[in-house]
């Protein structure tokens, strides 16, 4: 297998809401891009600009129209059933602006849920479990319930459970919608960290700049189609946010 | 605006508007069936061999009144966490805390009347159709049985308003003392299992002294009397409240702390669906348990009596009904019996004083009597000439209906020679058949028919087996259909106390499920969770309920020949019945919970 495989190839996706005969709701256009090995890509746009479609295609819960999404060479488009279920507890990590943990099970279970499900042993859960809530920094509170978390907390148990099994991209979905300034700012250092330090490849789907400031490269979505791509480059993390915010003025005219 | 706003919830999540509606319309209706029996006290009194039934009704009321109470308040707490938030929306936006509270009473009081009216008419049609089938299937008298119940209607409105009305100020007096914040993002806490071994152990000890006190007492029941059954009702709900308390959550904590078995799959999520809402659980868990149990043993006591019915009858005779020379319309009825296993026709002849029947005939076809000094199941005696003489004088009663019309006269055998010369030939005929109850009506004719055609019958006939049989099947289907009637009720009432309670947590299930389906959990995995969780759910009550009917018969010894005979009939009926029920509403759940389309919710 070819080293350089993309991580995930777009090819052309368009998505149109409104059964045949009602009226149709373009979402995407046409949309076509790369996600490298141990590249952290942003993409960032207005409401209704078609991102949260773009991620719930690429990260399987909604298929295109048209076009094809490959994840490290396989077509999750045609993805059915169980294959469908195990490729997404299997191959790709997910966190969401608002958690998504199961709040009747402590942070090592739901940690766990993904290993659970492919009927690892307990043995080995464990032992995964623990490695990744010390990459994270969450070995103090595995045994509480998210309700007794802080939402910096819930949120670094939601990426543990993400990248517990080791997928081939972790998809972040607003991550810092619901955290504080400090909490925020940690979580994305870890990200950085995660992605830097352990190779792990990234896609943030953010409308925050400073939060978009931490990837490699942005792409800019505005009615269903990408407009525009910053690269983060040699510049330094405050002149890349600068960046971003000019972009952002000029591109939202 | 008020009232707007108030019946603007209805129309907006009417799903569980019309679980929580229908939950409510049955609870009334089963409440108006039972006050149409319990409140007709010349029904109880005339359909009931035992004096104290209209107190057992009475304790019956009683139960159900509580059971109901209970239902109520879980479907007043479902009502309240479905408007909560549009509520703390309202003050948001400036309502004020007083107009609030009337909208919360007047949403509660009237959905609470328009469930009771509407389990009233209900209630009645169900007391009619139930009741009419019941009658027909008994031949029950069922005097003074009436759909139509004004005693019924009032306790069941009165009944059911007071406690709305309680409801709606409880309602609102919660949500107004609840500060906003947590009324918008009401989180459920979790419950961890934190159990302390004394607690446990005290908790367990009490469970089962209390539930052995009310297995004693039930078994016990003539020595404790009238009171055996409160004792027994209050230490059983008791009992099995700590049962389940101590026993449910330490099973659940040890089949997690079995870290092979919690690690695989969902069962870790299964386990903690349980764990997560155990305090609700194990107190529907106690109440369904005690239903099912009320339920089935209702049931099962009803076939029992329907079981005593022929045995009871068949105690003193052997034949079910006897002949003496018919005339054409007579005979024309004996024709129509269906199902007949034995006839034998013989010749009588008699002078003033006696009856004489042909020793060669009485030797080819003995006569069958019952020995009707032993009691029930006793045993049939041939009578030849051999032991004729015998026999007449130990069982003189059981020979009446041999001789008809003749009643009053000593009966012989004669011999062939002696036989041939007597005068006055009558013919008798003895006619066994296969059911009873199936030739009931014919029976009835033949007999009434046979007392018009000899007016000495009128008075002495008696000892025909349709006698003994309508005695009895008057007391006993009066007593069946009770069981029946009440089984029917209380299972009414357990599927919908247990469906309410399930889907009542499916609003909350929805998001997590999604989450599974989400982080890659396949579908089937997510089915065979919520089939094992509503399994427990549904099996745990289930066999503490088969306990307590095992135990709760002990009181029916005294009532039934034998009220352990026969349970397979009753007891698998029931369980598919259940096991049916189960089906049904796992189906729904999943159809609720879990999703064909997941970026629509995502």
């Amino acid at each position: 297998m070819d080293k350089r495989q993309p991580i995930v190839t777009v090819e052309n996706v368009t998505k149109t809401y409104g059964k045949r005969g009602e009226k149709q709701t373009p979402a995407l256009k046409g949309v076509s891009f790369q996600v490298e090995p141990g590249e952290f890509v942003g993409i960032m746009g207005a409401s209704g600009s078609g991102k949260t479609t773009l991620l719930n295609i690429l990260s399987t819960l909604d298929t295109p129209t048209s076009g094809s999404v490959r994840i490290k060479g396989d077509d999750v488009t045609k993805l059915k059933g169980n294959a469908l279920s195990d490729f997404r507890a299997k191959r790709i990590g997910f966190i969401f602006q608002d958690f998504n943990l199961l709040e009747n099970l402590t942070g090592r279970e739901n940690i766990a849920l993904p290993l659970a499900l492919q009927n690892v042993s307990a043995k080995k859960q464990a032992e995964a479990v623990d490695k990744i809530a010390r990459t994270l920094g969450i070995e103090a509170v595995l045994d509480h319930y998210p309700t007794e978390l802080s939402g910096g907390q819930k949120q670094r148990v939601a990426a543990a459970r993400a990248l517990v099994q080791q997928p081939d991209i972790l998809f972040g979905d607003e991550p810092t919608g619901a955290l504080d300034s400090t909490a925020a700012r940690e979580l994305l250092n870890t990200m950085d960290q995660l992605n830097h330090d352990e190779g792990v490849s990234i896609l943030l789907v953010t409308h925050d700049p400073f939060s978009a400031s931490y990837a490699s490269r942005i792409l800019f979505i505005k009615d269903g189609q990408i407009g525009s791509e910053l690269k983060h480059g040699d510049k330094s993390q405050e002149a890349f946010y600068q960046e971003i915010l000019e972009t952002l003025g000029t591109f939202q005219k | 605006m008020l009232r707007k706003l108030a019946l603007g919830g209805l129309k907006n999540r009417f799903r569980d508007y019309a679980v929580l509606f229908s939950g409510l319309v049955i609870a009334s209706a089963v409440f108006y069936m039972f006050m149409a029996l319990a409140t007709n006290t010349s029904f109880l009194t005339k359909n009931s061999p035992v004096a104290f039934t209209p107190f057992i009704f009475g304790f019956g009321a009683v139960l159900l009144a509580i059971i109901t109470l209970v239902y109520i308040v879980y479907a007043n707490s479902f009502l309240l966490s479905m408007r909560q938030r549009d509520y703390a929306m309202f003050m948001m936006l400036g309502a004020k805390g007083r107009k609030i509270g009337q909208l919360i009473f007047l949403e509660t009081v009237t959905i609470g009347i328009l469930a009771t009216i509407g389990g009233i008419v209900i209630g009645m049609v169900g007391t009619k159709f139930v009741g009419q089938w019941l009658i027909h299937t008994l031949h029950a008298p069922a005097t003074g049985f009436t759909a139509i119940w004004l005693p019924a209607i009032l306790w069941t409105l009165g009944f059911f308003i007071v406690l709305f009305v309680f409801s709606a100020i409880y309602n609102a007096s919660k949500l107004l003392k609840t500060p906003m914040m947590a009324l918008l993002h009401q989180t459920q806490t979790p419950n961890r299992i934190k159990q302390r071994k004394v607690s446990f152990a005290i908790q367990i000890i009490l469970g089962l002294v209390l539930l052995v006190v009310g297995y004693y007492s039930m078994a016990n029941i003539a020595v404790f009397q009238l009171l055996a059954i409160p004792l027994a009702l209050v230490t059983i709900v008791a009992g099995t409240y700590f049962l389940f308390n101590s026993v449910f959550v330490a099973l659940i904590s040890l089949m997690k702390r079995n870290k092979a078995f919690a690690a695989k799959q969902l069962h870790t999520f299964t386990l903690s669906q349980l764990s997560f809402r155990i305090r609700d659980y194990t107190r529907i868990l106690s109440v369904v348990s005690i239903l099912f149990a009320l339920a089935l043993g209702a049931i099962t006591v009803g076939l029992g009596f329907t079981h005593d019915i022929p045995a009871l009858a068949n105690q003193a005779t052997v034949y079910d009904v006897t002949v003496t020379s018919p005339n054409a319309a007579t005979q024309a009825e004996v024709n129509k019996l269906q199902g007949v296993t034995a006839k034998q026709q013989y010749t009588l002849k008699s002078d003033a004083n006696t009856v004489y029947v042909n020793q060669a005939a009485i030797d080819a076809h003995p006569l069958e009597i019952k020995a009707n000094d032993k009691g029930l199941n006793a045993p049939s005696i041939k009578v030849t000439s051999h032991n004729f003489n015998k026999m007449i004088k130990r069982y003189p009663t059981a020979f009446g209906v041999f001789i008809g019309n003749n009643r009053g006269k000593q009966m012989k055998v004669a011999d062939p020679a002696t036989f041939a010369k007597l005068g006055h030939t009558e013919t008798l005929t003895t006619i066994k058949v296969r059911d009873f109850n199936q030739n009931y009506d014919t029976i009835q004719k033949i007999v009434t028919m046979q007392q018009h055609q000899y007016p000495r019958l009128g008075q002495t006939n008696s000892d025909q087996k349709f006698a003994f049989y309508a005695v009895v099947n008057g007391m006993y289907s009066g007593l069946a259909f009770m069981g029946f009637f009440l089984g029917l009720a209380f299972l009414a009432m357990l599927a919908s106390t247990l469906m309410f309670k399930i889907l009542s947590g499916a609003n909350d299930d929805q998001s997590r499920y999604l989450m599974l389906q989400k982080i890659g959990a396949r579908p089937q995995t997510l089915r065979r969770s919520i089939r094992q969780e509503i399994g427990a759910l549904f099996l745990l009550p289930g066999v503490v309920g088969i306990v307590h009917v095992l135990f709760g018969l002990q009181m029916f010894k005294a009532l039934l020949s034998q009220p352990y005979a026969n349970l397979l009939v009753p007891f698998g009926l029931f369980i598919i019945l259940y096991g049916l029920y189960y089906l049904a509403t796992v189906w729904i759940y999943q159809s609720i919970v879990i999703n064909k389309d997941l970026a629509a919710k995502a």
